[in-house]
C-alpha cells in the first residue's frame, strides 16, 4: 500500500515551501523538500551594474535578513577593491547586526515558532490569552527595527549601508540611547530564554555529521574564516571548493553539502561552539536544556540565547563606538578589476557573496549562496528520521510534527 | 466582520514584515478585522472570500499566476503592495535586456524547472488591482491608512508628489547639488523621505511621480558623472517593466 501526505503550503515560515512525504508498506520511501519560490535570478540582475547598486538589489533577497545580504554584499566589493573601513564603521556594521538578529530571531521565536509549542494557530490568536507574551516579543522586535532604522535609513532594506561605510552616522545622544534600550532590554531577553527554556521539546536527534558557522560563531562579530565541525577551516576565498551546489529536480533552492554531506548552519550550529558572551555562557549553564545538542527542535532556544549574546556584545559596541566618536562615516572607494568574498553570519546561517568586476567597477559575474539552500538536504535528512519513527501516528500528527520540525529551522 | 488577508508571491517577505511591524494598529484592528489568510503569519487560513487582499511580490511562476487568480474571484478589494507587485520589483529590471530562458540557464545550468517561470511582472498585468502601495518596502503608515480609510468607507488617496516635496520638509540639503546621484525629482513620495535625510540619494523604490521628466533627471545625473546607461540603469532598478523615458510634457503615468 502506497500513500503520499503533502503539506502544499508551509505557514509561519518566510517564503514558500512544500512538504512531500511518501509511504509505501508502513516504511517511508521519500521525503521532498520542495521549495517553490519563484526564481528572482540575482547572479543575473547584478550583471553590467555599477558596484553602487549591488548592495542595493542584493539586500531585496530577504527583508528579514536584508543587513547581512547588504553586509556581505559590501564586504566582497571592498574585498575586490581592497576597501580598509575604520574600526567605527566596523562597529556600526556590527551593531547594525545586533538590530538584525534582535528583529529577526524575536520574530521568529514570537511569531513563527511559538504558537506551535503553544497550541495557537498564531501569535495573534494569543493575544487573549497571553497578552504580555505577545507584547514582550513585540518590544524585543521594536529595539531591533529601530536599531535598523537609526543606522540604516529604514527597518527594512536601509540604504545608508555602503561600501565603504555609511553616508551619515547616528549622533552621540542617539547611540547612548541604544545603549540605554538594549540595557534595559536584557532582563526581557533573559525572561525569553528561561520561557523557552521552560517548554516541552519534542525529542528528536539529528543524524547530521557536519556543523559548520564562522570562526567567531557570535552573530555580530565579522570573520573571514569559516570553522567545520571536524576541524577543517577554510577561507571565505576557497568557500567553493568546499560548498558545493546541485541543482534539485524538484525545488527551485540548490541543494548544498559540503565533503558530500548534508551539513547543519544557523542558530544551533553557532551555539553549539559555545563560544558566547561569558555572561551569556554563565546563565546557560542555568538552562535545563543544554548545548550542543543535537535535537534540532533546540534551535529555537539556540535563538534565545544568541538574543542575550548580541545584545550583550551590543552594549560594548555603543561604549567603543562613543569612546571613538566623532569618526569619519565613509573611507574612500577606488574601483579596480578583480573578484571580492564576502561571507557572514546570517540569521538563518552562514551565507556567501562573490563578484567579479570589470576596471570601471561594473559587476561582470556574481555568486550567492543562502541559508535556505544550504539547509535543504539537512532538513530532509532530519524529516526522514522524523517519519521512521512516526510511521504509526495518524496522518494529521506526522505533517504537524513534520511542520514544528521545518519551523524551527527557519529555512 | 471585515475579512483580510495578506499573501506573498515572488518576492522578499519585506512588506509583510513592514505589515506585521505595525504592531500596536494591528492589535486595534483585530477588534474590527478577521485576518483569515495570512500564510506568514497564522496556520488556519480560509480563501473562501475576503473583503480586502493585499498582495506582495511580482507574478513570476504558474504558481503565483495561479493562486491570484484564484484570490481575485473572490475578493472585493485588492491592493499590490510594495515595488515587487506594483511594477515587477528589482527582479524585473533586465526584463528587456536578457531572455529568461537565459536567466534560467545562467542560475540553474538548464530550462527545467519543477514548474513554469516567466518574466517578473507586476499583479495588474494579471488580475485588477484597486489601489497601488509601492514602496521597498512599503510605507507601512499607508498601510495602515489604506485600512483604516476603506473600514471608514474613503476611497484611500495618497498624492503623486515627488520625494523633493518632502525631502525639503525635512530641511535637507539638495543632494543632486551636492553632486550625489539622487531620483527625487522623479520618484513618487509617501514615504516622508529617510534616505535623503541619511545622506543618501533618492533611489527611486517607490516608481514615478506624476509628470516625471526622466530625460531632464538623466541629463542631471550625466552631468554629474554617471554614463547615460548607468544613469539609465539606476532608475530602472526599482521602475522594472513599467520603465521608460518619459519627458515631462508626455503627460501623466
Amino acid at each position: 500500500m502506497k500513500k503520499e501526505l503533502n503539506v502544499n503550503h508551509l505557514t509561519r515560515v518566510e517564503g514558500h515551501g512544500a512538504v512531500d512525504i511518501v509511504i509505501e508498506n508502513s516504511r517511508l520511501s521519500e521525503i521532498r523538500l520542495r521549495f517553490a519560490e519563484g526564481p528572482r535570478f540575482f547572479e543575473v540582475i547584478t550583471k553590467d551594474r555599477l558596484y553602487t547598486e549591488i548592495p542595493k538589489i542584493v539586500s531585496r533577497i530577504c527583508g528579514i535578513c536584508y543587513v547581512s545580504h547588504r553586509l556581505a554584499a559590501v564586504f566582497a566589493i571592498e574585498d575586490a577593491f581592497r576597501v580598509k573601513v575604520n574600526r567605527g564603521i566596523e562597529l556600526l556594521r556590527s551593531l547594525l547586526t545586533v538590530g538584525e538578529f534582535l528583529e529577526s530571531h524575536s520574530l521568529h521565536i514570537y511569531f513563527l515558532a511559538l504558537p506551535d509549542y503553544m497550541g495557537y494557530p498564531s501569535t495573534l490568536a494569543m493575544v487573549k490569552d497571553y497578552p504580555n507574551v505577545v507584547k514582550r516579543g513585540f518590544k524585543l522586535k521594536e529595539v531591533g527595527n529601530r536599531i535598523m532604522k537609526l543606522i540604516g535609513g529604514k527597518t527594512v532594506h536601509g540604504e545608508n549601508i555602503l561600501v565603504g561605510g555609511f553616508a551619515s552616522i547616528p549622533s552621540r545622544e542617539e547611540l547612548e540611547e541604544v545603549g540605554r534600550s538594549l540595557l534595559k532590554l536584557i532582563p526581557e531577553i533573559e525572561s525569553t530564554l528561561f520561557f523557552l527554556d521552560g517548554l516541552e521539546y519534542p525529542e528528536f536527534e539529528s543524524s547530521h555529521e557536519m556543523e559548520m558557522c564562522l570562526n567567531s560563531p557570535s552573530p555580530s562579530l565579522f570573520s573571514s574564516e569559516v570553522s567545520l565541525s571536524d576541524g577543517t577551516n577554510f577561507t571565505k576565498r576557497e568557500y567553493e571548493l568546499f560548498v558545493r551546489e546541485e541543482v534539485s529536480p524538484y525545488s527551485t533552492a540548490k541543494v548544498s553539502k559540503v565533503k558530500g554531506k548534508p551539513f547543519l548552519i544557523g542558530p544551533l550550529a553557532r551555539v553549539n561552539r559555545l563560544e558566547l558572551h561569558p555572561k551569556v555562557l554563565e546563565l546557560t549553564k542555568r538552562l535545563k536544556h543544554s548545548f550542543p545538542s543535537k535535537n534540532s527542535h533546540l534551535a529555537n532556544l539556540a535563538r534565545a540565547v544568541e538574543l542575550l549574546d548580541v545584545a550583550y556584545r551590543g552594549v560594548e559596541f555603543v561604549e567603543e563606538l562613543l569612546s571613538l566618536y566623532p569618526f569619519e562615516p565613509t573611507v574612500e572607494v577606488n574601483p579596480r578589476e578583480g573578484t571580492g568574498f564576502g561571507v557572514k553570519e546570517a540569521p538563518r546561517g552562514t551565507l556567501y557573496h562573490k563578484y567579479t568586476f570589470d576596471s570601471k567597477g561594473r559587476c561582470i559575474g556574481a555568486n550567492i549562496i543562502t541559508p535556505t539552500a544550504q539547509l535543504q538536504s539537512v532538513i530532509e535528512d532530519d524529516l526522514r528520521a522524523l517519519v521512521e519513527t512516526s510511521l504509526d501516528s495518524e496522518d494529521s500528527e506526522i505533517k504537524k510534527r513534520a511542520e514544528v520540525l521545518i519551523r524551527a529551522y527557519d529555512p | 466582520m471585515v475579512k483580510i488577508g495578506v499573501i506573498g508571491l515572488t518576492g522578499c517577505s519585506g512588506c509583510q514584515c513592514e505589515i506585521l511591524n505595525c504592531q500596536d494598529a494591528l492589535l486595534k484592528l483585530l477588534s474590527k478585522v478577521e485576518i483569515s489568510l495570512f500564510p506568514l503569519a497564522k496556520d488556519d487560513n480560509l480563501e473562501d472570500e475576503l473583503d480586502l487582499l493585499f498582495v506582495e511580490g511580482s507574478v513570476s511562476t504558474s504558481l503565483d499566476r495561479d493562486w491570484l487568480l484564484r484570490l481575485r474571484e473572490r475578493t472585493k478589494v485588492l491592493v499590490a503592495v510594495g515595488s515587487c507587485a506594483c511594477y515587477g520589483g528589482v527582479q524585473a529590471q533586465r526584463n528587456d535586456e536578457v531572455q529568461i530562458e537565459e536567466m534560467v540557464k545562467e542560475v540553474y545550468g538548464s530550462w527545467k524547472l519543477p514548474f513554469e517561470v516567466f518574466k517578473p511582472s507586476p499583479v495588474s498585468e494579471f488580475v485588477k488591482v484597486d489601489y497601488f502601495l509601492p514602496g521597498c518596502p512599503l510605507d507601512k503608515k499607508q498601510f495602515v491608512y489604506t485600512v483604516s480609510f476603506l473600514l471608514n468607507g474613503v476611497k484611500p488617496f495618497f498624492p503623486k508628489i515627488p520625494v523633493c516635496h518632502e525631502c525639503k520638509l525635512s530641511e535637507n540639503e539638495c543632494l543632486l547639488l551636492k553632486g550625489i546621484p539622487c531620483q527625487g525629482p522623479v520618484t513618487y513620495a509617501g514615504c516622508g523621505a529617510p534616505c535623503t535625510s541619511k545622506g543618501v540619494g533618492c533611489q527611486g523604490c517607490r516608481g514615478d511621480c506624476d509628470f516625471p521628466n526622466h530625460e531632464e533627471i538623466i541629463s542631471i545625473l550625466t552631468k554629474k558623472g554617471l554614463s547615460y546607461e548607468d544613469a539609465l540603469k539606476f532608475l530602472k532598478v526599482f521602475r522594472g517593466n513599467t520603465f521608460r523615458v518619459r519627458r515631462v510634457d508626455e503627460k501623466g503615468a
